[in-house]
């Protein structure tokens, strides 16, 4: 598009054309399903971002409102807060845990390397619904685990915390589960990018004198960047997206210190049938996290 | 001599530190998997058992009474079809094809219709996407066309869109086209949505684009081209692909919550939701029907667990 | 392995082609002359109509072979209505019907209470008015509950209940603590002796008498009734215009609930959280109880339990639930007719009504005799009826407000619980469901 002053001769302009159409083909599956069942409704809520939309009446166009309100609103503003603490919390901690545990796991024979693999995968593939329960059963102020072993094993608490329920404690323990659901497909990665660096540049830097630690820095690492690249983008959506937990663990509460944008949206929509409000939310939510992914993605790329 | 001293403590020390990570990772790996084991153990105790303050490690007593719970509470027929019979109208004689057709399969409890929904759901969504990315990663990475960079913009914006967002105009969306209420209103935005495009478009850039070019010039056809040239190189991405995409549609609660209705289009976990009471909650049923749901998918990615060892590289090739 | 991915996808894709092709429900029968009230007589002749009934987990209908036998004797008698039964629950039913309405796919019926059918639905006028098949003066206790603003009926009330606490009887017995209530009917001294018993069997050594769980909106009606009645204050207006509850009674039970020992708030918990803890007895008593809690955990009680009335200085003024079936204006007069004939069918002729109020297992809403009779439970939880209080759900704004409620609990809970601390809780709380409540 950029040459597009330069004169073709219908050789070149068939062979664009050609080019175009043979691409548009090949799109057009993907295309059909996109544009229809994604971009259809994302452009409908932009669209009803601007009226007051609600069940059983019709739609009146408000203009800028429910963004003025939102700016406003405080519940939103600790919701973005809380959002913010999920991701850069969760982000890099998702990432060098997953590094961390890849690069260990990696140096063990192949029938445990995969053992674990699996294992750290097992909270993706039981379902959120599932590990939550356990999870909630876990935290339980009366008879949980943690509890249990603060109070009675180790001692180290002199009474019962009641970690869900209580504003000091119960964002960190959903990012806790969080991590434990988000951690397996980074792991998966990462292994196999270890696996796939180049062995005659470990060996070399190896026979150069470097140590272990120095080989895995200095080689290893710039060549799995790309892998890197694409883990944190991954975790930045999904922990902007953090929703299941917090609607089956805390529903935003204690006092709103779990609460997060993706649950307020559900909550204004679903809850109070506030349709507008709750789009004009999902269009600020989405062009934060484009702006961050865009970012990550110049960032990697420069790398 | 001195130097190799150094080796010596720094290899040393690396050991131990393996060591220590290893009984660390061996510790968390505990963790990981209690919530499976509460849940597999759980669907076979008592109720009282289940609801006890005590923990119960190992079920004093194991019992089948969840699962015929579980069984016996709901059913469905195993499969159902209707193909319509085919309708024309020519100059205002209607033609007839065929005939309507119903086959309904055999009753069966309702748990195992909702899992063969939720295995068909997923399995159709992992082929289709699978399917739809490669062909779009391929383009986006090796080709240029007009309104590219639009494009991948919208892409990478619509990955970041919150579902909860785009439900409503979805849901009138699917009952206009006459599909809300069926597996295909879970499916469809599953490939529209367009994270498997971008994570193939990222293998098919570390393609060297020489390959692509000089197939062509050898004067194979596009889709040759991408059949025998590209799919093959960017098979372990598809692979990977295959499977996140099997996972998440498997695990995409909400949608499947907000669209499916009736009981024999529920997918397993929405399906057990169905049968709790008011605020009470049957951790029996509830336990039984995870565990149940979880052997499929376990299966599903041990097998495709080969795809990742053959090597995921990112895009790593162009260095 | 090519070919066979090859042949799999060819396989989804005839399967999609046969989806296109699949007809979700038969188009709308084109009403030939809706049915009118004498051709019911002659329905079997009529063009058949299929409707669907959603309902919300009530009693044992949620239950298949309950609900599949009474559409059986609804189906003998009109052969060609199909009535399609799916299940709701209580957890997500609401965003299912919402999301459904919003799609043009409603339910032709759904069962549930006013406070979804008259204040949600109702008000936003997606209900059909069903005064023509509600016969004058048979419910006369209910019926003001089931009308909206502008008289018209959305509800048909089927059954009813009075939601209660309960006691663990045994350690009650145990701490000495039985001499503050009585069982004979099932009520308390006055709030001074339910303090005393709460003390009573926190001196036992149970940490953990009652809890006030606040972590969502599951059960809220409990917390609602114990601090209405303690402190002998109103939740909302008799108009049900507004809502009054932040008033000096009511902060001041909530402050002495605050400082009592045994009475913790629980701000991670809900209903059913409590309930569990109830039943395994963690908890010595159960704020969210009623008949069906105690059938459905019946073979994981190990003690007996005792229910009681809310603890009141006057008469305790229960929350009821009143139950029943709405219908969903579809803009199809044939099958609205249908959901009405099949409404009229479950709850005009005595036995059907019965049968369907015993799938309930709650109360009737009429007198009928003989129901229940073979029910153990039934006789003592019929004793709380009487004490039901207002049914103040219908307020405007009813969604909002419940929210306000279990956040204000939050609040309190981290408050010093000084009456004066509670009060200005409650009335930011109230000022945010009156600001809801007028639109």
């Amino acid at each position: 598009m950029a040459n597009k002053k330069v004169q073709y001769s219908t050789k070149q302009r068939r062979l664009v054309i050609h080019e175009n159409v043979t691409s548009y083909l090949f799109l057009l599956p993907f295309l059909i399903f996109f544009a229809g069942f994604v971009l259809y409704p994302m452009f409908m809520c932009v669209y009803t971002s601007f009226f007051d939309a609600t069940m059983g009446r019709e739609d009146i166009f408000i203009g800028f409102q429910n963004y003025k309100e939102l700016f406003q609103d405080e519940v939103f503003w600790i919701a973005l807060k809380n959002t913010l603490v999920i991701v850069v919390v969760s982000v890099p901690v998702t990432c060098a845990f997953s590094l961390w545990v890849a690069s260990v796991i990696s140096k063990m024979p192949v029938a445990a390397t995969s053992a674990f693999r699996c294992i750290f995968y097992l909270p993706v593939v039981t379902g959120s619904v599932a590990v939550t329960m356990v999870w909630k059963w876990m935290f339980n102020n009366y008879y949980g685990i943690f509890n249990y072993l603060g109070k009675d094993v180790l001692g180290i608490m002199d009474k019962n915390v009641n970690w869900l329920g209580d504003e000091k404690y119960a964002l960190w323990c959903i990012i806790l589960i969080l991590l434990t659901t988000s951690v397996g497909q980074p792991i998966v990665l990462y292994v196999s990018a270890l696996d796939n660096v180049d062995k005659s540049l470990v060996e070399a830097a190896e026979v150069d004198g470097a140590t272990p630690k120095q080989a895995f820095w200095k080689i290893k690492w710039p060549q799995m960047m790309p892998t890197t690249l694409y883990i944190l983008v991954i975790t930045t959506i999904n922990s902007f997206q953090c929703f299941a937990l917090i609607q089956l663990l805390t529903s935003g509460g204690p006092k709103n210190s779990t609460m997060t944008i993706m649950y307020y949206i559900y909550y204004s929509a679903f809850k109070l049938y506030r349709y507008g409000y709750g789009n004009a939310m999902g269009v600020i939510l989405a062009i934060i996290i484009a702006i961050l992914s865009a970012v990550q993605f110049k960032v990697g790329q420069e790398k | 001599m001195k130097n190799f001293n150094r080796l010596d403590a720094e290899q040393r020390r690396a050991k131990i530190y393996n060591i220590v990570s290893c009984i660390v990772i061996c510790l968390i790996a505990f963790t990981f998997l209690f919530p499976l084991y509460w849940i597999i153990t759980g669907s076979f105790k008592t109720k009282t058992e289940i609801l006890s303050s005590t923990p119960v490690w190992i079920p004093s007593e194991w019992v089948m009474t969840n699962y015929e719970n579980l069984m016996s509470k709901r059913s469905a027929p195993l499969f159902d079809f209707t193909i319509n019979a085919l309708k024309f109208n020519l100059f205002g004689y209607v033609f007839t094809l065929g005939e309507t057709i119903t086959i309904t399969g055999p009753t069966v409890p309702a748990a195992i219709r909702w899992l063969v929904n939720t295995v068909f759901m997923s399995v159709t969504s992992m082929l289709l996407t699978c399917l739809t990315a490669a062909m779009a990663g391929y383009v986006l990475a090796k080709k240029r066309f007009f309104g590219k960079t639009v494009l991948f913009s919208l892409i990478v914006c619509a990955m970041a869109l919150p579902k909860q967002v785009i439900l409503i105009p979805l849901v009138r969306e699917m009952s206009a086209l006459n599909l809300y209420d069926t597996i295909w209103s879970v499916i469809i935005p599953i490939v529209g949505w367009p994270f498997g495009v971008f994570l193939l478009k990222q293998f098919a850039e570390g393609i060297p684009t020489e390959m692509v070019e000089a197939c062509r010039i050898d004067g194979a056809s596009e889709w040759r081209t991408f059949t025998d040239v590209m799919f093959p190189m960017i098979k372990p991405g598809v692979g990977a692909c295959a499977i996140f995409t099997f996972i998440n549609s498997w695990n995409d609660y909400f949608m499947q919550l907000i669209m499916l209705m009736g009981t024999k289009e529920l997918t397993i976990s929405v399906g057990i939701a169905t049968m709790q009471g008011e605020n009470s909650t049957d951790f029996g049923i509830l336990m039984a029907g995870s565990a149940l749901a979880s052997v499929p998918i376990i299966i599903v990615f041990l097998v495709f667990q080969k795809y990742f060892t053959k090597g995921i590289t990112m895009g790593a090739v162009k260095g | 392995m090519k070919k066979f991915i090859a042949l799999l996808l060819a396989l989804v894709m005839v399967l999609s082609l046969a989806a296109c092709s699949v007809e979700k429900a038969p188009e709308t029968t084109p009403t030939e002359a809706a049915p009118t009230d004498a051709a019911t007589e002659a329905a079997p002749t009529e063009a058949p109509v299929e409707i669907s009934l959603w309902t919300y987990p009530i009693g044992k209908w949620v239950d298949e072979a309950t609900v599949a036998s009474l559409i059986a004797d609804f189906n003998a008698a009109y052969p060609n209505i199909k009535v399609n039964v799916e299940y709701l629950d209580y957890t997500n039913g609401d965003d299912k019907v919402n999301t459904a309405i919003e799609g043009g796919q409603a339910p032709d019926i759904v069962m549930e209470g006013p406070e979804r059918l008259i204040a949600n639905w109702g008000a936003k006028g997606l209900m059909v008015d069903l005064s023509d098949i509600v016969p004058a003066g048979t419910y006369e206790s209910v019926i003001a509950s089931c009308t909206s603003e502008n008289g018209e009926i959305y509800e048909m009330p089927v059954c009813m209940i009075a939601h209660c606490m309960a006691i663990n009887r045994d350690v009650f017995e145990a701490a000495d603590a039985l001499q503050y209530l009585n069982e004979e009917t099932h009520t308390w001294n006055s709030t001074e002796d339910f303090f005393k018993a709460v003390q009573a069997v926190y001196d036992a050594g149970h940490e953990y008498v009652g809890v006030i769980y606040c972590g969502g909106q599951g059960g809220d009606q409990g917390t609602r009734a114990l601090i209405t009645n303690l402190g002998g204050g109103t939740y909302a207006n008799a108009e049900h215009t507004a809502y009054t509850y932040a008033s000096e009674e009511n902060a001041a039970a909530l402050s002495k609930l605050c400082a009592q020992d045994g009475i913790a708030f629980d701000t991670a918990i809900v209903a059913s959280d409590e309930i569990q803890n109830f039943v395994n007895g963690t908890f010595q008593m159960a704020f969210c109880w009623n008949i069906s809690q105690e059938v459905n955990n019946a073979d994981a009680l190990g003690f007996d339990v005792l229910p009681m009335a809310f603890p009141s200085d006057t008469t305790p003024s229960l929350q009821g639930g009143i139950w029943g079936f709405g219908v969903f204006n579809n803009g199809d007069a044939a099958k609205i007719e249908a959901a009405k004939t099949f409404i009229k069918f479950m709850t005009e002729d005595e036995a059907q009504y019965t049968k369907a109020v015993e799938a309930t297992t709650f109360a009737p809403v009429r007198d009928v005799a003989g129901i229940y009779a073979t029910n153990e439970l039934f006789p003592e939880y019929s004793l709380m009826s009487p004490m039901m209080g207002d049914y103040y759900q219908i307020t405007l704004g009813w969604t909002q407000a419940r929210t306000e409620w279990w956040n204000m609990l939050q609040r309190v809970s981290a408050t010093d619980g000084s009456v004066d601390a509670v009060l200005a809780e409650m009335t930011v709380a109230q000022d945010a469901a009156n600001a809801a409540a007028a639109g």
